[in-house]
C-alpha cells in the first residue's frame, strides 16, 4: 500500500485537473451557446454576469474576460440611456485590459478593443470621431498585424466606413472590400478551439446582402 | 486497484452532496429593484444575475465559510460573510451608487465647463470653433455664455461687471501674460491661442477654486492636449493667411509644429473698412508642441510659439479734423509652458509647471514713440492626495516674477512684482448627493508690500438624478494693473467678495441652469493715469478706496434632443453694478457693463450635403458713454446691439484629403451698431465708435493631406 500512495494522490490531482478543466469549458460552451439567443438588456448583462463569474473564479484564462468585455459593447448600442453607455465601456476597459495582460499580442483582444473605440464615437461621434475614430483604426490595424486571417478586424473596419459619409470616403461601396476580403477569411478561418471568438460571419453576410441590394 | 479509484473518486468535488440555496433581493438606496446585479460567490462559478423585481435565487454545492459578492456597474461593490450548510440564506442588499460613475453631484457654482473627459459638461471643445460669429475664437465663443458682455472695441472677457483686467487666462495651471494678440485702441484684437490646443476648458463667472488668483471676477482653465491622436499634415488657406501644420506621433510621444502667415491686406481692400490702415495686419507665427508619456502614467507636455507682427493706419484727431494720426505698432510675443503631471503613490499626484512669456510692442504716434515690454515668469507645484470616494485634497504654491519695462520717447519706467501664493483646499463627498469644496489660498506681493488671505467654499447638492443646487462663496484678491503701480506705490490688493447660488439641471441632452450672485468691491485703485479720453474730468488722486457691487441673474439653457441634427442654446443676463474705481469721480455703471444681454446660437447639420449650418443673434442694451456735455457722469448710453452671425461648414473630399470649407459672415442684416463716443478736447465734436466693418465674411479651407475620411 506504501507503494501506491505517491501515485493516488497524483492520480487524484490529474482528476481534479480535469475535472476542473472540463467544467470551465462546460460552463464557457453553456454561456456560448447562449450568446446568439440573447435580445434585451437584462439578457445581455445576465451573459456579461456569467462571464464575468467564470473570469473571476479562473484568474488566469483571457476568454471569459473577453467575452465579458464583449457582451458589455453590445449592451452599450442597447441601452436607451444615454449616460450609461460611457460606464460600460468604462467596464469594458477594465475587463479587456485584463485579457491583455492575460495574453498579450492576441489579435481579437485588439479587435475588441478597436470595437470599444467604435462604440465610444457612436455616442457622440460629432465630437469624438477625431479622437476615438483614430483609436479604433489603429486597434483595427494592429489586430491585422498580429493575426493577418482574422476576419473580425477587416469586418469592423468595413462597418465603420460604411457609416462614414460618402462625402469623407465612406459608404457602402468604400466598405464593400472590406467585407469582401472579411468573408474570404472567414471561409478560410477555423477557430483554434471551440472557444476562440468564432462571431462575425452572419454579420458581414448581412452587410454584403444589404449593400448588394 | 478498485481501493484506488474509489480513493480518488471521494477526493473529487463531484462527490459532495449537500447543497445551499441563497436567495434575496437587491436594491438602491431607495429600495427601488436593481436588476442585472451579478451575485456570487467568491472565487467560484456559483451565483446569479438579480431580475427585474431585483430578486435573485441560486444554489450551491460549496460548504463552510463562503464570501457572497454583490456587483454592480456603477455601484459599489458589497462583499458578505456566510456560512454553507445546507440551510436556506435569505439576503436583502442594498447598493450604494458609486462616486466615480454616473449620477454624482458636481461642484460647478460659477463654472461652465467644455470638456471631453467630464460627462456632465455643458460645452464640448467642438463646440467652442462650430460657433457662428466667433471666427473659431475661444473668447467669442465664451461670449455666448451668460455673464459675459459684449464690448466690441476692446479685447478681453468682461465677466458679470468686471473689467477685462479682472479675467485671467489659465493654461495648464499657469497664468498667460498676454492671451491676446496686442491690440490697437477701438479695434479689438483675437485670442492668441487656436482652441484646438486644448482638451478642457473651465470658464468660471466666478467663486472658483483657490488653486487660482489674481482673478477679481473670472477665470478662464485651459487644459492642453495629451499626446497628439496620429501622424498627419495639414495646410489652412484663407483670404488672410496661409499656414501649415505636421504632427508626429510615436508610440508614447508625439510632437507638432505649426507655421502660419497672415496679411490682412488682401481681405481688407475686398470689405469696406471703417480703418483707415496704412499697413494692415500681417505677422508670421510658429509653435511647438512635444509630449512625453512615462510608463508610470506621467506626462511631460511642453509648448512653446513665438509670433511677429505689425501693422500701421491713420487715425482721426478730434481735435483737428482736418489732420490725421499715424500710429503704427511693432510686436512680438514669445510663450514657454513646460509642465508634468504624475502620480508619486497609489494616491498622491504631483502637478510641477513652469511657464515663461516676453511680449514687446513698439508703438510710433506720429512723432512719439512708446515702448512695453512685458515678462513674466513663474513655477507651480500642486500636490494632489486621494482621500476615500472620490474626496481629495489639493495643495501646493506658485512664484511670479513680472517685469515691465515702459519708455515715452526718452522717459523710462519699470516694475518688478514678485507675487508668492500658497493654497490647500479640500474636494469632498459627505455623500452621492453632496459635496463640498473648502480651501483657502494666501499670496504676498513683493512690491506692494503686503499679503492676503482668502478663504474660499463651494457647496452642491443634489436634489434629483439630474439636478442640483449649488452654492459658493470667496474672496478674490488681485494686484492693481500695472499703469498704477507705475505711477506710485501704497496701494493694496483689489478685492473682491462674491456670493452664487445656483440650480442646474444637466441630463438627457439638456441642459438648465439659473445662477444668482452679489460681488463686493473694494479697495479698487483710483486715480488718473490716462486723461483720454474723459479730458474735462478732474484729475483723481492715486488711491486704493475704490469700491462697488454688482448683482445680477444669468440664466442658459441648451437643448440637443428636441430638434433633430439642431443643437442650439439661450443664454440671458441681467446685470446690475456700479463702481468707482479708476479715474471715475464717482460710482456710476461703467462703460463696459449693460443690463440686459442675450444670446442663441444653433446648429444645425445637414447630413445630405454634409454641411453643418450655423445662426447666432445676440442683443445687449446700450452700454455708459462719457460725454463732457452731460453734467450727469457717464449719463449717456450708446444704442441696443444686434448681431446676427451665419456660418457654414461644408465637410468633403479634395484629391483624396479630408477638406472643410468654411465661409461665415457677421452681422447680416446689416445692423448699425455703435458701441459708444469719443468727444473732442471742447467737447464739440463727437465721433462714435464702430465696429471696424459694417459686415464682415471670411471663407477658408482646411485640407488633411492624404487622409480621406475625418478618421
Amino acid at each position: 500500500m506504501k507503494l501506491f500512495l505517491p501515485l493516488i494522490i497524483s492520480l487524484a490531482l490529474i482528476v481534479n485537473i480535469n475535472a476542473d478543466d472540463d467544467k470551465y469549458m462546460n460552463a464557457m460552451k453553456k454561456n456560448l451557446e447562449k450568446l446568439d439567443s440573447l435580445s434585451d438588456l437584462n439578457s445581455f448583462l445576465d451573459a456579461a454576469n456569467n462571464f464575468e463569474r467564470i473570469a473571476l473564479a479562473e484568474k488566469d484564462k483571457w476568454l471569459p474576460y473577453y467575452y465579458a468585455s464583449y457582451v458589455y459593447v453590445i449592451a452599450s448600442y442597447i441601452d436607451t440611456v444615454k449616460e450609461k453607455k460611457d460606464i460600460y465601456l468604462d467596464k469594458v476597459d477594465q475587463l479587456i485590459n485584463i485579457a491583455d495582460s492575460l495574453e498579450p499580442n492576441q489579435s481579437e483582444i485588439y479587435t475588441l478593443k478597436g470595437m470599444s473605440a467604435q462604440a465610444r464615437m457612436s455616442i457622440d461621434p460629432m465630437n469624438r470621431w477625431q479622437k476615438y475614430g483614430n483609436e479604433a483604426n489603429s486597434s483595427f490595424q494592429m489586430a491585422m498585424d498580429l493575426d493577418t486571417l482574422n476576419p473580425r478586424p477587416e469586418y469592423l473596419l468595413g462597418m465603420g466606413i460604411y457609416y462614414t459619409p460618402q462625402q469623407f470616403g465612406g459608404g457602402p461601396a468604400a466598405a464593400k472590400p472590406y467585407f469582401e476580403s472579411s468573408i474570404k477569411k472567414f471561409n478560410e478561418f477555423k477557430p483554434a478551439d471551440d472557444l476562440m471568438p468564432h462571431w462575425g460571419r452572419n454579420q458581414v453576410e448581412d452587410m454584403l446582402k444589404r449593400i448588394g441590394e | 486497484m478498485k481501493i484506488i479509484f474509489i480513493l480518488v473518486l471521494l477526493a473529487s468535488p463531484v462527490i459532495s452532496l449537500s447543497q445551499t440555496n441563497i436567495s434575496g433581493k437587491i436594491t438602491d438606496q431607495n429600495s427601488a429593484p436593481l436588476p442585472g446585479a451579478n451575485i456570487y460567490l467568491k472565487d467560484t462559478y456559483d451565483g446569479t444575475s438579480s431580475s427585474a423585481d431585483g430578486s435573485f435565487s441560486f444554489t450551491t454545492q460549496e460548504t463552510g465559510d463562503a464570501v457572497l459578492i454583490v456587483s454592480f456597474i456603477g455601484y459599489k461593490q458589497v462583499e458578505r460573510k456566510i456560512k454553507l450548510n445546507g440551510e436556506k440564506i435569505y439576503l436583502e442588499i442594498k447598493l450604494e451608487e458609486d462616486s466615480k460613475e454616473l449620477g454624482t453631484v458636481v461642484i460647478s457654482a460659477g463654472s461652465f465647463e467644455a470638456s471631453d473627459e467630464n460627462k456632465a459638461v455643458i460645452l464640448r471643445p467642438l463646440d467652442i470653433v462650430t460657433t457662428a460669429g466667433t471666427s473659431a475664437d475661444i473668447y467669442g465663443a465664451l461670449e455666448t455664455l451668460p455673464g459675459t458682455q459684449q464690448v466690441g472695441e476692446a479685447d478681453g472677457l468682461f465677466v458679470r461687471g468686471g473689467s477685462a483686467y479682472e479675467t485671467k487666462t489659465i493654461i495648464d495651471e499657469m497664468v498667460v501674460q498676454n492671451p491676446f494678440y496686442s491690440s490697437v485702441p477701438d479695434i479689438p484684437s483675437r485670442g492668441r491661442f487656436s482652441a484646438f490646443l486644448f482638451k478642457g476648458t473651465i470658464f468660471s463667472t466666478g467663486g472658483y477654486s483657490a488653486q487660482y488668483g489674481q482673478a477679481l471676477s473670472s477665470a478662464l482653465i485651459l487644459k492642453t492636449q495629451d499626446l497628439a491622436d496620429e501622424t498627419l499634415t495639414s495646410i489652412s488657406l484663407m483670404p488672410l493667411g496661409f499656414g501649415g501644420s505636421h504632427s508626429q506621433r510615436w508610440e508614447n510621444s508625439s510632437l507638432s509644429s505649426e507655421i502660419f502667415f497672415s496679411n490682412l491686406d488682401p481681405f481688407f481692400k475686398l470689405q469696406k473698412q471703417r480703418v483707415d490702415w496704412k499697413i494692415a495686419p500681417r505677422g508670421l507665427e510658429g509653435s511647438v508642441n512635444f509630449r512625453q508619456k512615462f510608463s508610470n502614467s506621467g506626462m511631460l507636455k511642453l509648448f512653446s510659439s513665438v509670433n511677429v507682427g505689425d501693422l500701421s493706419l491713420y487715425m482721426n484727431n478730434l481735435d483737428n479734423p482736418s489732420v490725421k494720426d499715424f500710429y503704427a505698432q511693432k510686436s512680438g510675443n514669445y510663450y514657454l509652458n513646460a509642465n508634468y503631471r504624475g502620480i508619486i503613490n497609489n494616491d498622491w499626484t504631483v502637478f510641477l509647471g513652469t511657464s515663461y512669456s516676453y511680449d514687446k510692442d513698439k508703438i510710433k504716434i506720429d512723432s512719439n514713440r512708446a515702448g512695453e515690454t512685458e515678462q513674466l515668469s513663474q513655477a507651480k507645484i500642486t500636490i494632489t492626495k486621494d482621500i476615500i470616494d472620490g474626496s481629495y485634497l489639493t495643495f501646493g504654491g506658485e512664484i511670479q516674477n513680472t517685469v515691465y519695462d515702459n519708455t515715452f520717447n526718452e522717459l523710462s519706467k519699470n516694475l518688478n512684482e514678485v507675487l508668492t501664493a500658497g493654497y490647500a483646499e479640500a474636494d469632498i463627498f459627505f455623500t452621492n448627493d453632496f459635496a463640498g469644496r473648502a480651501g483657502v489660498r494666501a499670496e504676498y506681493s513683493k512690491l506692494l508690500n503686503k499679503a492676503n488671505i482668502a478663504p474660499r467654499i463651494s457647496l452642491a447638492y443634489r436634489v434629483g438624478d439630474y439636478d442640483q443646487f449649488n452654492f459658493a462663496f470667496g474672496n478674490f484678491y488681485q494686484t492693481p494693473d500695472k499703469d498704477f503701480l507705475m505711477q506710485t506705490t501704497g496701494f493694496a490688493f483689489e478685492k473682491a467678495t462674491h456670493y452664487i447660488l445656483n440650480f442646474q439641471h444637466i441630463g438627457n441632452e439638456r441642459t438648465f441652469r439659473v445662477e444668482v450672485y452679489y460681488k463686493k468691491y473694494s479697495d479698487l485703485a483710483k486715480g488718473t493715469v490716462y486723461t483720454y479720453p474723459y479730458f474735462e474730468l478732474p484729475v483723481m488722486p492715486f488711491s486704493s478706496q475704490g469700491k462697488g457691487y454688482s448683482k445680477g441673474i444669468d440664466v442658459f439653457w441648451r437643448d440637443r434632443m428636441t430638434f433633430t441634427y439642431t443643437d442650439y442654446w439661450i443664454s440671458y443676463s441681467y446685470l446690475d453694478t456700479k463702481r468707482e474705481f479708476s479715474n471715475y469721480p464717482t460710482i456710476a455703471f461703467p462703460t463696459f457693463a449693460t443690463p440686459h444681454t442675450f444670446s442663441i446660437v444653433t446648429k444645425h447639420w445637414i447630413p445630405a450635403i454634409t454641411t453643418s449650418l450655423g445662426v447666432t443673434y445676440t442683443f445687449a442694451t446700450g452700454r455708459p458713454y462719457f460725454n463732457p456735455n452731460n453734467p450727469e457722469f457717464l449719463g449717456d448710453k450708446a444704442k441696443n446691439y444686434n448681431n446676427l452671425s451665419l456660418s457654414f461648414s461644408y465637410l468633403t473630399n479634395i484629391f483624396n484629403s479630408f477638406t472643410i470649407i468654411f465661409f461665415s459672415v457677421d452681422n447680416v442684416p446689416g445692423f448699425r451698431n455703435v458701441f459708444g463716443y469719443r468727444y473732442s478736447t471742447n467737447g464739440r465734436y463727437k465721433e462714435p465708435v464702430l465696429p471696424t466693418a459694417l459686415r464682415s465674411a471670411i471663407i477658408g479651407m482646411f485640407i488633411n493631406i492624404g487622409q480621406s475620411n475625418p478618421y
